[in-house]
């Protein structure tokens, strides 16, 4: 295998990462706390010197009034403003700077919180973003109170805001007082009018303006950012309901056909079966499988065909071995999978043929059970019902609950809807015609089961599930493995997808149903996946906790109560259920990465190779795998 | 040739580079916005 693409990663990371940032300082500057006193320095100003200096601003509506009133007045003064204000009010803030007042901060968020460093560092960049210059005052001095927030008299403000016969005086410009007590001050005889300081605004750097350009767009836009991300997880919310509807009427029918069956049992249909194992380095398990086939209680002749397909570890040794009867072994050049089926497909002798994996464990009756189904001369497929055989270990049951909550469900939906889009290769059976019609097994694709049950529904031919039809295979026991696992399914899966994407225009299920059952379940879904646990997160880290893990907790709950049903309707115990919250943190992850890293690969048009399973022999343990393998 | 496979690898080098050109833009964007921030703090 080529090594896979991995530098979208870095994107990704990177880019979820700028996401989380911006809806974060957008969350945190629509937060107003309560002002904090600082520390204030003492300025002296000569007598009768007034520096009127505003706060609260800027204001949409009452500082262009009050700048109106000190241009008419001809009085500088000092507008002490918080940068969330100048980021909502760039205009004013624009008109304070023409008009020469001096720009001073008085905080970011509300005055007096500049103490935390950040928030004189994002008002600064504030100012960068719309007046293109910092300013060296930050924090108003000791200041004369107006009392303008005290009272309304006009007369008792000035017299107030004269009482020292001159110096700093606190004024506000966030209310329809401040333009009114700046023209009575003006009138005041005697008193000259400056700025707190003399200092010119200092020009901000490019970056300095970048970096203002950057936050003042997250201040403004986050709630957008948010709507969109709450849109993502709505439609994936709706998705989940929509599979639980699903769920829910599928048990319906489930409940219908049971009964009906059992009110006109249909007669047992025993047709002569070919056995097809295709097999690559399968030593470890081939002599399981192939016994477990040979121990079939089926009530017709049963062909096994054991087609090793260039294996350097005695796979074909270990299957002649056996000297089972009905058993050939035949051996080939390595030429990957679905070469090996097609070979196999050609020798085999009966008109049905049931495909498994060389590390596949059948029950007794499982060969019967697949062919029941074919009664029905419109079957052209049946698939299996694929358990994990090694459970034991986290993974094991988290594969366990996935194959029976994800997989097999999946099956059972999509065979109400009768467009299952894969015969897993683990367990399946193929009317030889069906297999004609389609010409074999393609090696187009990956996942060369998904392709070739797409094309035998495309021609015409009916799929069907058959649940009582167990197989007990291995799966993967490291992370690793199971991520290699996945990540060939799932790039498979898209492959057949993209190659069957005629079916859509087609008047059959496939097109109808199960394409788009792919799409929006297999693709849609685990893309919005990340955005939700980004969302949790923020919920968790920013916005309100509890209500975040109130939304989660139900959403879990949810689909745990799924996974249970689904264990039921699979006669499954409830007991791994335990394991099933955990999933949410790594495995969820793992699933969803593995999408990514497929669409990823797809549009680099990377040939992959077939990855195999590092085999350990543990089927041995199988519910279904010790009754007969020994 | 299997589905999505680019025969003669141009689109792997195109995607490469689209790759990083985003990451490494990601990487400045962040370096230049954090960077100017702690500067400023």
């Amino acid at each position: 295998m080529r090594r896979a693409p991995r530098l979208h990663w870095i994107s990704i990371l990177l880019g979820l990462l700028v996401l989380m940032s911006v809806v974060s300082f957008h969350a945190y500057t629509a937060i107003k706390p309560e002002p904090v006193q600082h520390a204030r320095e003492h300025r002296d100003l000569p007598d009768r010197t007034l520096a009127l200096a505003f706060h609260g601003g800027p204001d949409p509506k009452w500082t262009p009034r009050l700048l109106t009133a000190l241009r008419e007045s001809g009085v500088k003064a000092t507008f002490f403003v918080t940068g969330t204000q100048v980021t909502r009010n760039p205009s004013v803030t624009r008109r304070i700077a023409d008009e020469g007042h001096q720009i001073a901060l008085d905080g970011f968020r509300v005055e007096g919180d500049l103490g935390n460093p950040l928030n004189l560092a994002f008002a600064q960049a504030a100012l960068a973003d719309v007046l293109g210059t910092h300013t060296r005052l930050v924090g108003a001095p000791v200041e004369v109170d107006s009392g303008d927030r005290d009272y309304q008299d006009i007369g008792t403000l000035v017299r107030m805001s004269l009482q020292h016969g001159g110096g700093v005086v606190r004024l506000h410009d966030d209310g329809s007082i401040g333009a009114d007590i700046a023209r009575e001050l003006a009138k005041a005889p005697g008193y000259r009018f400056v700025t707190v300081t003399g200092d010119r605004p200092v020009e901000a750097t490019a970056t300095e303006r970048f970096t203002g350009a950057v936050t003042a767009w997250s201040q403004r836009n986050g709630g957008f950012v948010l709507t969109l991300l709450g849109t993502a997880i709505a439609i994936a919310a709706l998705l989940g309901l929509l599979r639980t509807l699903m769920q829910l009427g599928l048990a319906h029918t489930d409940r219908r056909l049971r009964r009906e069956g059992e009110q006109e049992p249909q007669p047992w249909f025993a047709l002569p079966v070919s056995v097809v194992i295709p097999a690559y380095n399968e030593a470890v398990n081939i002599a399981a499988t192939v016994k477990s086939i040979a121990a079939n209680n089926h009530c017709a002749d049963v062909e096994v065909i054991v087609v090793d397909d260039g294996s350097t570890d005695g796979t074909a040794d270990r299957a002649e071995e056996l000297g089972l009867p009905g058993v050939t072994v035949i051996r080939q050049a390595n030429q990957g999978k679905p070469a090996a089926l097609n070979t196999g497909i050609r020798q085999a002798k009966h008109d049905v043929l049931v495909l498994l994996d060389g590390d596949t464990i059948f029950e007794p009756g499982t060969i019967g059970e697949l062919v029941q189904p074919f009664a029905d001369s419109r079957v052209g497929a049946v698939s299996g019902n694929a358990k994990v055989g090694n459970r034991k270990g986290l993974l094991g049951r988290w594969q366990h609950l996935e194959y029976c909550a994800g997989s097999n469900l999946d099956r059972q939906i999509l065979h109400a809807l009768r467009c299952i889009p894969t015969v897993p290769g683990a367990v399946g059976a193929f009317r030889k015609a069906a297999l004609t019609d389609v010409g074999g097994v393609s090696d187009d694709t990956l996942a060369e089961d998904t392709d070739l049950t797409m094309a035998v529904t495309r021609a015409g031919w009916r799929v069907a599930y058959r649940q009582q039809a167990k197989a007990w295979t291995e799966a993967p026991t490291t992370v690793h493995g199971l991520f290699r696992q996945r990540y060939r399914w799932s790039y498979g899966t898209f492959q057949a997808m993209w190659k069957h994407r005629g079916a859509l225009l087609e008047n059959g299920p496939m097109g109808r149903f199960g394409l788009i059952y792919l799409l929006a379940f297999h693709l849609l879904l685990p893309m919005l996946a990340p955005v939700m646990d980004l969302y949790v997160l923020y919920g968790f880290l920013v916005a309100d906790a509890p209500l975040a893990l109130i939304v989660w907790a139900v959403f879990l709950l949810l689909q745990t109560a799924s996974a249970g049903y689904a264990l039921r309707l699979d006669g499954e115990s409830l007991k791994p259920l335990w394991a099933y919250p955990l999933q949410q943190i790594v495995y969820r992850q793992l699933m969803y990465a593995v999408v990514i890293q497929s669409l990823f690969t797809a549009w680099h048009g990377t040939q992959l190779k077939w990855m195999s399973v590092r085999r350990t022999g543990l089927l041995t343990d199988a519910p279904g795998g010790t009754v007969h393998v020994t | 040739m299997q589905i999505f496979v680019d025969a003669n690898g141009s689109r792997r080098v195109v995607a490469r580079l689209v790759s990083l050109t985003v990451a490494s833009g990601l990487i400045v964007f962040a370096a230049v916005v954090g960077g100017t921030l702690l500067e400023m703090w």
